[in-house]
Protein backbone atom coordinates (compact mmCIF):
# COMPACT_ATOMS: atom_id res chain seq x y z
CA UNK A 1 0.00 0.00 0.00
CA UNK A 2 1.39 3.39 -0.84
CA UNK A 3 1.66 6.20 1.85
CA UNK A 4 -1.09 8.37 0.48
CA UNK A 5 -2.92 5.66 -0.12
CA UNK A 6 -2.67 4.68 3.69
CA UNK A 7 -2.95 8.25 4.62
CA UNK A 8 -6.56 8.87 3.07
CA UNK A 9 -7.72 6.30 5.81
CA UNK A 10 -6.36 8.49 8.60
CA UNK A 11 -7.61 11.84 10.11
CA UNK A 12 -6.02 14.93 8.72
CA UNK A 13 -3.61 14.93 12.19
CA UNK A 14 -2.49 11.40 11.42
CA UNK A 15 -2.06 11.89 8.20
CA UNK A 16 -0.10 15.55 8.79
CA UNK A 17 1.95 13.08 11.30
CA UNK A 18 2.63 10.59 9.43
CA UNK A 19 3.99 12.78 6.70
CA UNK A 20 6.59 14.59 8.99
CA UNK A 21 7.61 11.03 9.92
CA UNK A 22 8.02 10.12 6.02
CA UNK A 23 9.88 13.27 5.54
CA UNK A 24 12.18 12.09 8.09
CA UNK A 25 13.09 8.88 6.59
CA UNK A 26 13.82 10.63 3.63
CA UNK A 27 16.34 12.97 5.61
CA UNK A 28 17.63 9.76 7.02
CA UNK A 29 18.38 8.47 3.14
CA UNK A 30 19.76 11.59 2.09
CA UNK A 31 22.01 12.36 5.33
CA UNK A 32 23.71 9.06 4.99
CA UNK A 33 24.08 9.93 1.47
CA UNK A 34 26.08 13.16 2.51
CA UNK A 35 28.08 11.00 5.05
CA UNK A 36 29.33 8.56 2.36
CA UNK A 37 30.51 11.36 0.17
CA UNK A 38 31.59 13.56 2.65
CA UNK A 39 34.45 10.63 3.37
CA UNK A 40 35.00 10.62 -0.66
CA UNK A 41 35.72 14.28 -0.63
CA UNK A 42 39.17 14.39 -0.31
CA UNK A 43 39.52 11.29 -3.15
CA UNK A 44 37.28 12.25 -5.63
CA UNK A 45 36.77 15.94 -4.86
CA UNK A 46 34.38 16.24 -8.17
CA UNK A 47 32.25 13.36 -8.11
CA UNK A 48 31.64 13.57 -3.95
CA UNK A 49 31.02 17.50 -4.70
CA UNK A 50 28.68 17.35 -7.50
CA UNK A 51 26.19 14.73 -5.41
CA UNK A 52 26.76 16.88 -2.46
CA UNK A 53 25.81 20.16 -3.98
CA UNK A 54 22.83 18.13 -5.00
CA UNK A 55 22.27 17.19 -1.84
CA UNK A 56 22.02 20.01 -0.07
CA UNK A 57 20.10 21.78 -2.84
CA UNK A 58 17.42 19.06 -2.24
CA UNK A 59 17.56 19.89 1.68
CA UNK A 60 17.21 23.47 0.30
CA UNK A 61 14.53 22.83 -1.51
CA UNK A 62 12.13 20.41 0.15
CA UNK A 63 13.27 20.24 3.85
CA UNK A 64 13.69 23.80 4.92
CA UNK A 65 11.20 25.33 2.52
CA UNK A 66 8.67 23.00 3.18
CA UNK A 67 8.70 20.52 6.27
CA UNK A 68 10.33 22.97 8.34
CA UNK A 69 7.83 25.35 7.69
CA UNK A 70 5.25 22.35 8.30
CA UNK A 71 6.81 21.47 11.53
CA UNK A 72 7.19 25.63 12.94
CA UNK A 73 3.42 25.81 12.57
CA UNK A 74 2.69 22.85 14.42
CA UNK A 75 5.01 23.98 16.82
CA UNK A 76 2.91 27.40 16.99
CA UNK A 77 0.12 25.60 17.87
CA UNK A 78 1.72 23.31 20.80
CA UNK A 79 3.02 26.53 22.20
CA UNK A 80 -0.42 27.89 22.13
CA UNK A 81 -1.73 24.83 23.80
CA UNK A 82 1.38 23.82 26.23
CA UNK A 83 3.22 27.15 27.01
CA UNK A 84 5.70 25.14 29.47
CA UNK A 85 7.14 24.02 26.35
CA UNK A 86 7.51 27.60 24.73
CA UNK A 87 11.88 28.00 25.65
CA UNK A 88 12.66 24.89 23.90
CA UNK A 89 10.01 25.30 20.86
CA UNK A 90 11.53 28.44 20.08
CA UNK A 91 14.92 26.76 20.15
CA UNK A 92 13.84 24.02 17.54
CA UNK A 93 12.30 27.10 15.39
CA UNK A 94 15.55 28.88 15.83
CA UNK A 95 17.32 25.78 14.72
CA UNK A 96 15.27 25.38 11.41
CA UNK A 97 16.28 29.19 10.77
CA UNK A 98 20.35 28.60 10.97
CA UNK A 99 20.06 24.94 9.31
CA UNK A 100 18.80 26.35 6.02
CA UNK A 101 21.66 29.70 6.42
CA UNK A 102 24.11 26.80 7.38
CA UNK A 103 22.93 24.59 3.98
CA UNK A 104 23.22 27.48 1.53
CA UNK A 105 26.73 28.01 3.18
CA UNK A 106 28.34 25.13 2.74
CA UNK A 107 26.33 24.67 -0.82
CA UNK A 108 28.30 28.18 -1.75
CA UNK A 109 31.72 26.58 -0.23
CA UNK A 110 31.76 23.56 -1.61
CA UNK A 111 30.86 24.71 -5.39
CA UNK A 112 33.97 27.47 -4.89
CA UNK A 113 36.32 25.05 -3.66
CA UNK A 114 39.30 23.78 -6.01
CA UNK A 115 40.37 20.39 -5.97
CA UNK A 116 43.20 21.11 -4.93
CA UNK A 117 41.76 22.93 -2.18
CA UNK A 118 39.22 20.27 -1.28
CA UNK A 119 41.90 18.02 -1.25
CA UNK A 120 44.12 19.92 1.20
CA UNK A 121 43.01 22.27 5.05
CA UNK A 122 40.65 24.04 3.43
CA UNK A 123 38.42 20.69 2.31
CA UNK A 124 39.11 19.18 5.57
CA UNK A 125 37.52 21.80 7.34
CA UNK A 126 34.76 21.80 5.55
CA UNK A 127 34.51 18.12 5.56
CA UNK A 128 34.46 18.36 9.48
CA UNK A 129 32.06 21.15 9.08
CA UNK A 130 29.38 18.66 6.89
CA UNK A 131 29.82 16.42 9.11
CA UNK A 132 28.96 18.32 11.88
CA UNK A 133 26.26 19.60 10.41
CA UNK A 134 24.89 15.72 9.52
CA UNK A 135 25.29 15.09 12.95
CA UNK A 136 23.35 18.48 14.48
CA UNK A 137 20.61 17.39 11.83
CA UNK A 138 20.16 13.68 13.21
CA UNK A 139 20.11 14.99 17.29
CA UNK A 140 17.60 18.12 16.02
CA UNK A 141 15.71 14.99 14.44
CA UNK A 142 15.36 12.51 16.97
CA UNK A 143 14.39 15.39 19.61
CA UNK A 144 11.67 16.52 16.99
CA UNK A 145 10.52 12.91 17.16
CA UNK A 146 11.10 12.14 20.72
CA UNK A 147 9.45 15.03 22.25
CA UNK A 148 7.31 17.23 19.88
CA UNK A 149 5.99 15.03 17.48
CA UNK A 150 4.60 12.69 20.50
CA UNK A 151 3.39 16.08 22.51
CA UNK A 152 1.96 17.25 18.99
CA UNK A 153 -0.46 14.21 18.85
CA UNK A 154 -1.36 14.67 22.54
CA UNK A 155 -1.91 18.32 23.19
CA UNK A 156 -3.39 19.24 19.98
CA UNK A 157 -7.22 19.29 19.18
CA UNK A 158 -9.04 18.62 15.82
CA UNK A 159 -9.16 22.32 15.10
CA UNK A 160 -5.93 22.65 15.42
CA UNK A 161 -5.16 20.28 13.06
CA UNK A 162 -7.54 21.44 10.74
CA UNK A 163 -5.97 25.09 10.61
CA UNK A 164 -2.11 22.95 10.30
CA UNK A 165 -3.96 21.41 7.42
CA UNK A 166 -5.39 24.24 5.69
CA UNK A 167 -2.66 26.29 5.64
CA UNK A 168 -0.63 23.72 4.02
CA UNK A 169 0.54 23.51 0.41
CA UNK A 170 0.45 19.69 0.09
CA UNK A 171 3.83 19.53 -1.37
CA UNK A 172 5.50 16.10 -1.47
CA UNK A 173 8.71 15.07 -0.88
CA UNK A 174 10.80 14.70 -4.28
CA UNK A 175 12.16 11.27 -2.02
CA UNK A 176 9.04 9.92 -2.33
CA UNK A 177 9.19 9.78 -6.08
CA UNK A 178 12.15 8.21 -7.50
CA UNK A 179 11.50 9.52 -11.20
CA UNK A 180 11.34 12.96 -9.53
CA UNK A 181 14.34 12.79 -7.68
CA UNK A 182 16.62 11.41 -11.24
CA UNK A 183 14.87 14.39 -12.95
CA UNK A 184 15.73 16.92 -10.50
CA UNK A 185 19.12 15.55 -8.74
CA UNK A 186 20.73 12.59 -11.14
CA UNK A 187 23.50 12.44 -9.55
CA UNK A 188 22.54 12.16 -5.84
CA UNK A 189 19.26 9.30 -7.40
CA UNK A 190 22.09 7.39 -8.76
CA UNK A 191 24.11 7.33 -5.58
CA UNK A 192 21.24 6.66 -3.50
CA UNK A 193 20.43 3.48 -5.63
CA UNK A 194 23.59 2.10 -5.42
CA UNK A 195 23.45 -1.37 -3.80
CA UNK A 196 27.33 -1.13 -2.72
CA UNK A 197 28.90 1.82 -1.17
CA UNK A 198 33.03 1.46 0.03
CA UNK A 199 33.38 3.50 3.63
CA UNK A 200 36.86 4.55 4.48
CA UNK A 201 38.51 5.18 7.57
CA UNK A 202 39.38 9.01 8.27
CA UNK A 203 40.69 10.29 5.01
CA UNK A 204 44.53 10.58 4.41
CA UNK A 205 44.78 13.91 3.55
CA UNK A 206 48.35 14.40 5.06
CA UNK A 207 49.86 11.67 3.18
CA UNK A 208 53.56 12.26 4.41
CA UNK A 209 53.47 12.35 8.22
CA UNK A 210 50.42 9.71 8.44
CA UNK A 211 52.62 7.71 5.87
CA UNK A 212 55.06 8.19 8.78
CA UNK A 213 52.47 7.37 11.52
CA UNK A 214 51.63 3.91 9.44
CA UNK A 215 55.70 3.21 9.09
CA UNK A 216 56.32 3.76 13.06
CA UNK A 217 53.00 1.28 13.44
CA UNK A 218 55.03 -1.14 10.88
CA UNK A 219 58.06 -0.94 12.92
CA UNK A 220 56.18 -1.52 16.53
CA UNK A 221 54.78 -4.18 14.49
CA UNK A 222 57.96 -5.61 13.40
CA UNK A 223 59.70 -5.82 16.81
CA UNK A 224 56.83 -6.69 19.16
CA UNK A 225 56.39 -9.64 15.73
CA UNK A 226 60.06 -10.44 16.74
CA UNK A 227 59.58 -10.08 20.73
CA UNK A 228 56.96 -12.67 20.54
CA UNK A 229 58.61 -15.53 18.47
CA UNK A 230 61.40 -14.97 20.81
CA UNK A 231 59.29 -16.09 23.63
CA UNK A 232 57.57 -18.81 21.43
CA UNK A 233 60.79 -20.41 20.81
CA UNK A 234 62.25 -19.94 24.70
CA UNK A 235 58.92 -21.96 25.42
CA UNK A 236 59.59 -24.48 22.55
CA UNK A 237 63.71 -25.05 23.45
CA UNK A 238 62.10 -25.59 27.35
CA UNK A 239 59.53 -28.02 25.89
CA UNK A 240 62.47 -29.69 23.71
CA UNK A 241 64.97 -30.08 26.89
CA UNK A 242 62.06 -30.98 29.10
CA UNK A 243 60.59 -33.67 26.70
CA UNK A 244 64.35 -35.20 26.76
CA UNK A 245 64.61 -38.83 28.60
CA UNK A 246 67.89 -40.40 27.20
CA UNK A 247 70.89 -39.13 25.60
CA UNK A 248 70.48 -39.73 22.23
CA UNK A 249 67.11 -37.53 22.46
CA UNK A 250 69.11 -35.11 23.86
CA UNK A 251 71.47 -34.59 20.86
CA UNK A 252 68.35 -34.54 18.53
CA UNK A 253 67.00 -31.92 20.80
CA UNK A 254 69.94 -29.79 20.61
CA UNK A 255 70.18 -29.74 17.13
CA UNK A 256 66.62 -29.01 16.60
CA UNK A 257 66.81 -26.33 18.96
CA UNK A 258 70.50 -24.84 17.11
CA UNK A 259 68.92 -24.92 13.93
CA UNK A 260 65.66 -23.22 15.05
CA UNK A 261 67.22 -19.97 17.21
CA UNK A 262 69.75 -20.28 13.69
CA UNK A 263 66.21 -19.59 11.90
CA UNK A 264 65.26 -17.07 14.11
CA UNK A 265 68.28 -15.03 14.23
CA UNK A 266 68.42 -14.78 10.71
CA UNK A 267 64.80 -13.16 10.69
CA UNK A 268 66.25 -10.85 13.41
CA UNK A 269 68.52 -9.90 11.02
CA UNK A 270 66.79 -9.71 7.66
CA UNK A 271 63.49 -8.42 8.38
CA UNK A 272 64.21 -4.26 9.89
CA UNK A 273 66.28 -3.64 6.58
CA UNK A 274 63.60 -4.95 4.59
CA UNK A 275 61.20 -2.80 6.48
CA UNK A 276 63.48 0.15 6.64
CA UNK A 277 63.61 -0.53 2.63
CA UNK A 278 60.02 -0.38 1.95
CA UNK A 279 59.02 2.19 4.72
CA UNK A 280 61.73 4.34 2.70
CA UNK A 281 60.14 3.57 -0.46
CA UNK A 282 56.71 4.34 0.88
CA UNK A 283 57.08 7.84 2.22
CA UNK A 284 58.95 9.02 -0.92
CA UNK A 285 55.67 7.77 -2.72
CA UNK A 286 54.12 9.89 0.05
CA UNK A 287 56.03 12.99 -0.42
CA UNK A 288 55.52 12.65 -3.93
CA UNK A 289 51.86 11.76 -4.32
CA UNK A 290 50.77 15.94 -4.12
CA UNK A 291 52.63 16.50 -6.83
CA UNK A 292 51.36 13.48 -8.71
CA UNK A 293 47.66 14.57 -7.99
CA UNK A 294 48.52 18.04 -9.06
CA UNK A 295 49.42 16.92 -12.47
CA UNK A 296 46.71 14.31 -12.91
CA UNK A 297 43.72 16.43 -12.39
CA UNK A 298 44.96 19.55 -14.29
CA UNK A 299 43.93 21.63 -11.53
CA UNK A 300 46.92 23.55 -9.98
CA UNK B 1 36.52 -19.97 25.17
CA UNK B 2 33.02 -18.84 27.10
CA UNK B 3 35.48 -17.84 30.56
CA UNK B 4 37.92 -16.05 28.19
CA UNK B 5 34.78 -14.17 26.59
CA UNK B 6 33.75 -13.41 29.69
CA UNK B 7 37.27 -12.07 30.90
CA UNK B 8 37.45 -9.47 28.20
CA UNK B 9 33.65 -8.52 28.89
CA UNK B 10 35.61 -6.20 31.68
CA UNK B 11 36.49 -3.81 29.10
CA UNK B 12 33.22 -3.04 27.60
CA UNK B 13 31.39 -0.22 29.46
CA UNK B 14 27.76 -0.64 30.92
CA UNK B 15 24.59 0.56 28.96
CA UNK B 16 24.46 4.32 29.60
CA UNK B 17 22.25 5.33 32.94
CA UNK B 18 19.75 6.63 30.51
CA UNK B 19 18.46 3.17 29.02
CA UNK B 20 16.87 1.09 31.07
CA UNK B 21 16.66 -2.77 30.89
CA UNK B 22 13.64 -4.93 31.82
CA UNK B 23 13.12 -8.46 32.14
CA UNK B 24 9.73 -9.63 31.62
CA UNK B 25 8.07 -9.95 29.90
CA UNK B 26 10.81 -12.86 29.17
CA UNK B 27 10.77 -16.00 26.50
CA UNK B 28 10.26 -19.62 26.99
CA UNK B 29 13.66 -21.25 26.63
CA UNK B 30 15.53 -18.22 26.93
CA UNK B 31 16.90 -15.18 28.30
CA UNK B 32 15.67 -11.41 26.81
CA UNK B 33 16.03 -8.17 27.60
CA UNK B 34 13.48 -5.04 26.83
CA UNK B 35 15.80 -1.62 26.58
CA UNK B 36 14.21 1.67 26.52
CA UNK B 37 16.21 4.80 26.29
CA UNK B 38 14.87 7.12 28.40
CA UNK B 39 14.85 10.58 26.43
CA UNK B 40 11.15 9.10 24.77
CA UNK B 41 11.61 6.43 22.52
CA UNK B 42 9.37 6.23 19.29
CA UNK B 43 6.91 2.96 18.24
CA UNK B 44 10.14 1.85 16.84
CA UNK B 45 11.67 -1.93 17.77
CA UNK B 46 14.80 -2.80 17.23
CA UNK B 47 14.84 -6.90 17.73
CA UNK B 48 18.54 -8.09 18.08
CA UNK B 49 20.32 -10.93 18.07
CA UNK B 50 23.72 -11.35 19.17
CA UNK B 51 26.91 -12.79 17.78
CA UNK B 52 29.17 -15.40 19.57
CA UNK B 53 29.61 -18.30 16.93
CA UNK B 54 26.35 -19.47 17.73
CA UNK B 55 28.44 -21.08 21.04
CA UNK B 56 29.31 -18.14 23.14
CA UNK B 57 28.20 -14.34 23.43
CA UNK B 58 29.37 -10.90 24.89
CA UNK B 59 26.67 -9.73 26.12
CA UNK B 60 27.95 -6.50 27.87
CA UNK B 61 29.33 -5.49 24.40
CA UNK B 62 25.94 -6.38 22.39
CA UNK B 63 24.18 -4.59 25.19
CA UNK B 64 25.49 -1.88 24.90
CA UNK B 65 25.78 -1.87 20.73
CA UNK B 66 21.92 -2.20 21.01
CA UNK B 67 21.60 0.64 23.41
CA UNK B 68 23.49 3.26 21.28
CA UNK B 69 21.63 1.72 18.23
CA UNK B 70 18.06 2.42 20.38
CA UNK B 71 19.29 6.03 21.21
CA UNK B 72 20.46 6.80 17.62
CA UNK B 73 17.53 5.69 16.28
CA UNK B 74 14.62 6.58 19.13
CA UNK B 75 13.58 3.06 19.13
CA UNK B 76 12.98 0.50 22.29
CA UNK B 77 15.03 -2.78 21.73
CA UNK B 78 14.93 -6.47 22.17
CA UNK B 79 17.94 -8.77 22.95
CA UNK B 80 17.21 -11.88 22.56
CA UNK B 81 20.08 -14.56 24.30
CA UNK B 82 18.79 -17.11 22.53
CA UNK B 83 20.14 -20.72 23.37
CA UNK B 84 23.33 -21.76 22.44
CA UNK B 85 25.67 -24.75 21.10
CA UNK B 86 27.06 -27.59 21.57
CA UNK B 87 24.21 -27.75 24.69
CA UNK B 88 21.11 -26.54 22.32
CA UNK B 89 22.06 -26.94 18.50
CA UNK B 90 20.25 -26.04 15.83
CA UNK B 91 17.17 -25.40 15.29
CA UNK B 92 17.17 -24.41 19.17
CA UNK B 93 18.68 -20.56 18.71
CA UNK B 94 16.34 -19.97 15.64
CA UNK B 95 13.23 -21.07 17.62
CA UNK B 96 14.38 -19.05 20.32
CA UNK B 97 14.81 -15.80 17.79
CA UNK B 98 11.15 -16.98 16.09
CA UNK B 99 9.73 -17.23 18.92
CA UNK B 100 10.86 -13.24 20.06
CA UNK B 101 9.46 -12.44 17.29
CA UNK B 102 6.02 -13.66 17.61
CA UNK B 103 6.02 -12.35 20.80
CA UNK B 104 6.37 -8.83 19.67
CA UNK B 105 3.48 -9.49 17.05
CA UNK B 106 1.40 -11.11 19.71
CA UNK B 107 1.86 -7.76 21.86
CA UNK B 108 0.78 -5.71 19.77
CA UNK B 109 3.53 -4.28 17.97
CA UNK B 110 2.53 -3.93 14.51
CA UNK B 111 5.62 -5.63 11.58
CA UNK B 112 6.52 -2.36 9.85
CA UNK B 113 7.22 -0.80 13.66
CA UNK B 114 9.61 -4.14 13.77
CA UNK B 115 13.14 -4.08 12.91
CA UNK B 116 15.56 -6.52 12.81
CA UNK B 117 19.50 -6.77 13.60
CA UNK B 118 21.86 -9.23 13.58
CA UNK B 119 25.86 -9.95 14.44
CA UNK B 120 27.80 -12.37 12.87
CA UNK B 121 25.98 -15.45 13.91
CA UNK B 122 23.29 -13.30 14.99
CA UNK B 123 23.24 -11.99 11.32
CA UNK B 124 22.59 -14.96 10.12
CA UNK B 125 20.04 -16.17 12.71
CA UNK B 126 18.00 -13.00 11.92
CA UNK B 127 18.29 -13.69 7.37
CA UNK B 128 17.21 -17.30 8.71
CA UNK B 129 14.41 -15.80 10.94
CA UNK B 130 13.20 -13.70 8.06
CA UNK B 131 12.54 -16.77 6.02
CA UNK B 132 11.24 -18.72 8.66
CA UNK B 133 8.27 -16.13 9.43
CA UNK B 134 7.61 -15.79 5.71
CA UNK B 135 7.38 -19.44 5.60
CA UNK B 136 5.03 -19.74 8.38
CA UNK B 137 3.01 -17.10 6.85
CA UNK B 138 3.71 -13.88 9.59
CA UNK B 139 3.95 -10.58 8.05
CA UNK B 140 7.30 -9.54 7.92
CA UNK B 141 8.98 -6.33 9.76
CA UNK B 142 10.07 -3.38 8.29
CA UNK B 143 13.16 -4.37 7.43
CA UNK B 144 16.62 -5.52 8.54
CA UNK B 145 20.28 -4.73 9.91
CA UNK B 146 22.96 -7.14 9.11
CA UNK B 147 26.54 -6.74 10.80
CA UNK B 148 28.80 -9.19 9.26
CA UNK B 149 26.56 -12.01 9.00
CA UNK B 150 27.93 -15.34 9.06
CA UNK B 151 25.79 -16.50 6.66
CA UNK B 152 27.54 -19.53 4.95
CA UNK B 153 28.00 -23.20 7.20
CA UNK B 154 28.01 -24.59 3.67
CA UNK B 155 31.50 -22.87 3.72
CA UNK B 156 31.86 -23.72 0.10
CA UNK B 157 35.64 -21.55 -0.48
CA UNK B 158 35.71 -20.50 -3.82
CA UNK B 159 39.22 -19.18 -4.84
CA UNK B 160 39.62 -15.42 -4.81
CA UNK B 161 36.69 -15.60 -2.41
CA UNK B 162 36.90 -13.78 0.89
CA UNK B 163 37.60 -16.53 3.23
CA UNK B 164 40.46 -17.69 1.31
CA UNK B 165 41.70 -14.10 0.52
CA UNK B 166 41.14 -12.78 4.03
CA UNK B 167 42.29 -15.33 5.73
CA UNK B 168 45.65 -13.78 6.34
CA UNK B 169 44.02 -10.49 6.81
CA UNK B 170 41.03 -10.86 9.10
CA UNK B 171 42.18 -9.83 12.44
CA UNK B 172 38.88 -11.45 14.86
CA UNK B 173 38.25 -14.46 12.65
CA UNK B 174 39.55 -17.60 12.24
CA UNK B 175 37.72 -20.35 9.70
CA UNK B 176 40.30 -23.27 11.26
CA UNK B 177 37.80 -23.40 13.74
CA UNK B 178 34.96 -23.52 11.12
CA UNK B 179 34.27 -27.29 11.08
CA UNK B 180 34.33 -27.38 14.84
CA UNK B 181 31.48 -24.59 14.92
CA UNK B 182 29.95 -26.41 12.37
CA UNK B 183 29.66 -29.34 13.83
CA UNK B 184 29.30 -28.65 17.50
CA UNK B 185 26.19 -26.22 16.08
CA UNK B 186 24.17 -28.83 14.29
CA UNK B 187 25.14 -31.67 16.51
CA UNK B 188 27.00 -33.17 13.87
CA UNK B 189 24.44 -33.38 11.34
CA UNK B 190 26.60 -31.57 9.11
CA UNK B 191 24.71 -32.33 6.21
CA UNK B 192 21.77 -29.75 7.27
CA UNK B 193 24.70 -27.28 6.47
CA UNK B 194 23.38 -26.43 3.28
CA UNK B 195 19.76 -25.70 4.64
CA UNK B 196 19.08 -22.37 3.99
CA UNK B 197 17.60 -21.66 7.58
CA UNK B 198 20.94 -22.63 8.34
CA UNK B 199 23.43 -21.00 5.65
CA UNK B 200 20.85 -18.33 5.04
CA UNK B 201 23.39 -17.45 1.67
CA UNK B 202 21.47 -20.12 -0.13
CA UNK B 203 18.14 -19.21 0.72
CA UNK B 204 15.08 -17.70 -1.30
CA UNK B 205 14.94 -13.78 -0.95
CA UNK B 206 11.39 -13.40 -2.41
CA UNK B 207 8.88 -11.17 0.18
CA UNK B 208 11.77 -10.31 2.59
CA UNK B 209 11.79 -6.65 3.93
CA UNK B 210 14.66 -4.48 2.66
CA UNK B 211 18.12 -5.32 3.82
CA UNK B 212 21.43 -3.42 4.97
CA UNK B 213 24.45 -5.07 5.61
CA UNK B 214 27.46 -4.03 7.05
CA UNK B 215 30.96 -5.71 6.79
CA UNK B 216 34.89 -5.05 6.85
CA UNK B 217 36.87 -5.41 3.82
CA UNK B 218 39.31 -7.61 5.62
CA UNK B 219 37.04 -9.75 6.90
CA UNK B 220 36.61 -13.49 5.86
CA UNK B 221 33.01 -13.17 5.88
CA UNK B 222 32.86 -10.35 3.89
CA UNK B 223 31.44 -12.27 0.96
CA UNK B 224 28.90 -13.75 2.92
CA UNK B 225 27.47 -10.06 3.20
CA UNK B 226 28.04 -9.82 -0.42
CA UNK B 227 26.40 -13.11 -1.63
CA UNK B 228 23.51 -12.61 0.35
CA UNK B 229 22.45 -9.12 -0.82
CA UNK B 230 23.13 -10.00 -4.86
CA UNK B 231 20.83 -13.35 -3.93
CA UNK B 232 18.15 -10.38 -2.43
CA UNK B 233 18.41 -8.23 -5.19
CA UNK B 234 17.68 -10.58 -7.73
CA UNK B 235 14.83 -11.72 -5.62
CA UNK B 236 13.59 -8.06 -6.09
CA UNK B 237 14.36 -7.01 -2.35
CA UNK B 238 16.24 -3.73 -1.91
CA UNK B 239 19.46 -4.78 -0.44
CA UNK B 240 22.34 -2.55 0.35
CA UNK B 241 25.76 -3.57 1.40
CA UNK B 242 28.21 -1.20 3.08
CA UNK B 243 32.15 -2.59 2.69
CA UNK B 244 34.17 -0.28 5.27
CA UNK B 245 37.36 0.01 4.80
CA UNK B 246 39.73 -2.58 6.91
CA UNK B 247 37.44 -2.72 9.72
CA UNK B 248 37.75 -6.00 12.20
CA UNK B 249 34.88 -7.90 12.60
CA UNK B 250 32.20 -6.94 14.83
CA UNK B 251 33.86 -3.17 14.88
CA UNK B 252 30.29 -1.65 15.78
CA UNK B 253 30.10 -2.70 19.18
CA UNK B 254 33.36 -1.15 19.78
CA UNK B 255 32.33 2.02 21.35
CA UNK B 256 35.73 3.93 21.52
CA UNK B 257 36.54 3.76 17.97
CA UNK B 258 35.00 6.63 16.00
CA UNK B 259 34.10 4.21 12.79
CA UNK B 260 31.91 2.67 15.26
CA UNK B 261 29.82 5.51 16.16
CA UNK B 262 29.44 6.37 12.25
CA UNK B 263 28.34 3.31 11.90
CA UNK B 264 25.61 3.10 14.36
CA UNK B 265 24.60 6.56 13.10
CA UNK B 266 24.41 5.05 9.39
CA UNK B 267 22.21 1.99 10.72
CA UNK B 268 19.99 4.26 12.79
CA UNK B 269 19.41 5.91 9.69
CA UNK B 270 18.29 2.75 7.86
CA UNK B 271 16.23 2.30 10.91
CA UNK B 272 14.45 5.73 10.22
CA UNK B 273 14.08 4.85 6.99
CA UNK B 274 12.23 1.72 7.39
CA UNK B 275 9.87 2.67 10.73
CA UNK B 276 9.09 5.98 9.40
Amino acid sequence: MTAAARNTRLDPGSAFMRNLRLDHAGLSRVLREIDTQVGQLAREPERARTVLIEALDYLLYYHHSYHHPREDRMFARIRARDSGLDETLQGLTHEHETGERQTGELAAELAALSHRQLRGQRGRRLADQINGYVRHTRIHMRNEEAVFYRRAERVLEPDDWRDIVAADDGSRDPMTDLALMRDRYPHLAEHLGLPVKQLGLVERTQPVSEELRLQMLALTDLYGGLIHEALELARGNVDQLLGVRSPSALVRAVGEISSNNLRFAGQCLTRPPRWAINGGAALVVACLKPYLKTSQSGDA
Amino acid sequence: MRERIQAMERFFPDVPADVTIDLEPGLSHCDAEWLTPQAGPTERMVLHFPGGAFMTRFVRAERLLLARLCRAANARGRLVFYRLAPEHPYPAGLEDCLEAYRQLLSGGTPPEHILISGMSAGGCLALSALMAARDEGLPMPAGAVLMSPAADMSDESEEGGSRIVNADRDAVLSLERGDDIRRLYLDGKTELASHPYVSPVLGDYSDLPPLFFQVGSTEVLLDDSRRCAERARSAGVRAEVEVWDRMPHGWQALSFAPESGRAIGRLADFVRECCP
